[in-house]
């Protein structure tokens, strides 16, 4: 906190704020609010954050990075913090401007211990400039969005130099070929300080037990150098279809999980992770406990929905990685499958990658990438229904289809079909809180 | 028609290092459709450090990383004879992406630096700034192929060297309006989706070379209509959303 009154933010506050309003009213939020006030008053944003007793967390990855930015500030909300989080997916430079502007008084003040941020991977470096962070969490570097950044380790180096802005903790993952050889940024390796380096991971045993392991990009720059032995600060040791037990330091934690998927065991780990070394001596078992068992499922991840008599149990998928994962948790061929992708996935070359073993057929497939799908389906075996690229006409005929047994039909889609289709039965909130 | 009971071999080189673009999609159409018509294949996978079959009948190689194509560099080296002596033979190929700028002549990255190829294929590849990303369609001897882009090369071709077609939607070889590189029975291609699965033609196209080396009639099988017409399907949204530009950041 640089000046002591915030009188200096009152004129542009106020004119991010009114733009705000005046953006709602036109429908929507806009990342133009954030603009506004940054422009005006460009040392708002780190005055105002820098006042966190806590400071601020990065949450970094290629995926996972909602899901996880929603447990730790969950996590942290149940050891009786006060948590800024920005809203779901709006995770771009202007947009966090724009919520931390929506939270503050004009005078610049936003009360809250700690922030927990989800940051685009491609602007984190920049947006530390602006806005420090004192930890920074990589989840994992996956092969995604060549489309965006053509080389993976591309991607890993971004998030490493961001790490490296922490100012006291970095927290990543020992499983991930890049993400583990951070320490070797450092003389002093593991034993670093300021920042100091935690680790999340899995057993071997609970890496051993899924068919495609975690599907964390091949690290082949540095493919001659050792992973290393790192100790885990939580290391996932067992997961089932209702939750996971995840040792903190050794001590063992279960938590109940808002979706089933290995990925989501492992966000879990991250998150307990990254709440241990911030919280320090504070960190509660029990309260972290508690925490995940009161978590609501986030869109689309596992979550259920009211359909007609029945349930969707929607599967959202962004890669190879998590659409792999997410077929890996199915715990037998799912009874009726709607699968469906849309143009906002421009590249999805990559389901030639996927083994789709986990279904036994698939009933509707939809979205424009429908009939792309369907011949990969095709070649490999796995029965087709209908393919319908109509998406209200696709929903209507998994309508029309008798009750499963199960009560529930399975929607497997991509982030973009998963919001329009929710929207066509009815639920029409927005995906923006925690 | 069954070449005298001797399975077809298809060589994938680097499936993992090159093959993170859905290559194992272009070995699968290949695989179903000689199969479909009563081929018997086989395939193998060239991983580094292995040694390389004498007969083969169509090599693959597809599309990696940077830091992918320098993991397999020598070994790539150390076979080059071997892929050289395939090609005075005859044997086709199909190379997508980085491999098939593995090789060209040469490619010059970002850095100032050159990679060396094997120059297999005629021409070299520049890695520059400007990404070309979205769909593409290209008029090729064997008919329109279409398909995904994700590139940041210019190719250029040897003076005597054909382009694999005539582009109609897309960056192709960001160098004249066209895409590829066709030597004889030889495809290098920046065209990916992948390929061969949306463009059964060019997968025929593919075995009718091979067929003609091994001297086998090679007829596509009814068995192949409804992989057919999803291909025909998809083909046809791909071009009529061919004007999305696809500009995330
Ligand atoms: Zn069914």
């Amino acid at each position: 906190m640089s000046k002591s009154n915030g009188f200096q933010y009152f004129v542009p506050v106020l004119a991010g704020k009114v733009v705000r309003a005046a953006a709602k009213i036109r429908g929507g939020g806009s990342a133009f609010p954030g603009y506004v006030t940054t422009s005006l008053a460009p040392n708002f944003l780190r005055d105002v954050t820098g006042q966190f007793r806590y400071g601020i967390v990065y949450v970094l990855g290629s995926n996972g990075k909602s899901t996880t930015t929603h447990m730790l500030t969950e996590v942290l909300r149940g050891h009786g913090l006060r948590v800024f989080t920005n809203p779901s997916g709006a995770n771009l430079p202007q947009g966090i401007a724009s919520s931390i502007l929506a939270e503050s008084t004009v005078f610049g003040r936003l009360d809250a211990d700690i922030g927990v941020l989800e940051v685009d991977e491609a602007f984190a470096l920049e947006f530390a400039r602006t806005v420090p962070p004192s930890t920074v969490l990589i989840l994992n570097t996956q092969v995604d969005q060549l489309y965006r950044f053509y080389e993976t380790e591309r991607v890993a180096d971004m998030m490493l130099d961001t790490a490296q802005q922490a100012s006291k903790h970095i927290v990543t993952n020992r499983e991930d070929p890049y993400l583990s050889k951070i320490a070797r940024r450092y003389a002093d390796g593991d034993a670093t300080s300021g920042p100091d380096i935690s680790y999340f991971g899995a057993s071997d045993a609970v890496i051993a037990g899924s068919p495609h392991g975690l599907f964390n990009a091949t690290d082949y720059r540095d493919a001659g150098i050792e992973a290393g032995q790192h100790v885990a600060l939580a290391e996932l040791t067992d997961t089932d279809r209702a939750g996971a037990t995840i040792a903190v330091r050794g001590e063992p934690v279960d938590v109940v999980l808002p979706a089933k998927g290995l990925h989501y065991a492992i966000d879990a780990a991250a998150a307990l992770a990254t709440a241990a070394i911030i919280l320090g001596d504070d960190f509660s078992a029990a309260s972290a406990s508690a925490a995940f068992a009161a978590m609501k499922p986030a869109y689309g991840r596992g979550e259920l929905l009211a359909f007609g008599n029945e349930m969707v149990e929607f599967v959202m998928f962004k890669n190879a990685a998590s659409l792999q994962l997410n077929l890996d948790a199915l715990p037998e061929p799912p009874a009726q499958v709607l699968f469906a992708i849309d143009e906002g996935t421009p590249d999805i070359s990559w389901i030639y990658d996927i083994d789709f073993s986990a279904l036994d057929h698939v009933d509707v497939i939809t979205g424009a990438k429908a009939w792309q799908i369907a011949l990969c389906l095709e070649l490999n075996g796995v029965r087709i229904g209908t393919v319908e690229p109509d998406l209200k006409t696709a929903i209507d005929l998994m309508r029309a289809m008798p009750k499963p047994a199960s009560g529930m039909k399975t929607w497997i889609v991509n982030y973009e079909i998963m919001m329009l289709a929710r929207k066509q039965i009815g639920f029409l909130e927005l995906e923006n809180q925690r | 028609m069954s070449p005298d009971s001797v399975p077809v071999t298809l060589l994938q080189l680097y499936p993992e290092e090159l093959g993170v673009a859905g290559d194992r999609g272009n070995v699968l159409a290949l695989k179903s459709r000689l199969e479909h018509a009563g081929v018997e294949v086989t395939v193998v996978e060239h991983r580094i450090g292995d040694s390389l079959p004498t007969d083969v009948d169509l090599v693959l190689v597809g599309n990696g990383p940077l830091s992918a194509m320098r993991n397999v560099y020598d070994d790539l080296f150390s076979i080059g004879d071997h892929l050289r002596a395939y090609r005075s033979i005859d044997v086709p190929l199909f190379a997508y992406g980085s491999g098939a700028e593995l090789l060209g002549h040469s490619i010059a990255l970002p850095d100032g630096s050159t990679l060396d190829g094997l120059g297999i294929l005629p021409f070299r590849a520049e890695r520059v700034t400007e990404r070309a990303v979205g769909y593409i369609s290209v008029d090729t001897p064997f008919g329109r192929i279409v398909g995904f882009e994700d590139n940041a090369s210019r190719w250029i071709l040897d003076p005597e060297a054909k382009p694999l077609g005539i582009l109609e939607v897309g960056s192709g070889n960001s160098a004249g309006s066209v895409e590829g590189v066709l030597d004889a029975g030889a495809i290098g291609t920046q065209l990916g989706g992948p390929a061969l699965p949306l463009n059964p033609l060019l997968t025929d196209a593919l075995i009718g070379f091979v067929a003609a080396r091994r001297g086998f009639d090679y007829r596509p099988s009814d068995v192949n209509a409804t992989v057919d017409r999803y291909a025909t399907l998809a083909r046809e949204v791909i071009l009529a959303n061919a004007k999305h530009v696809f500009s995330r950041i």
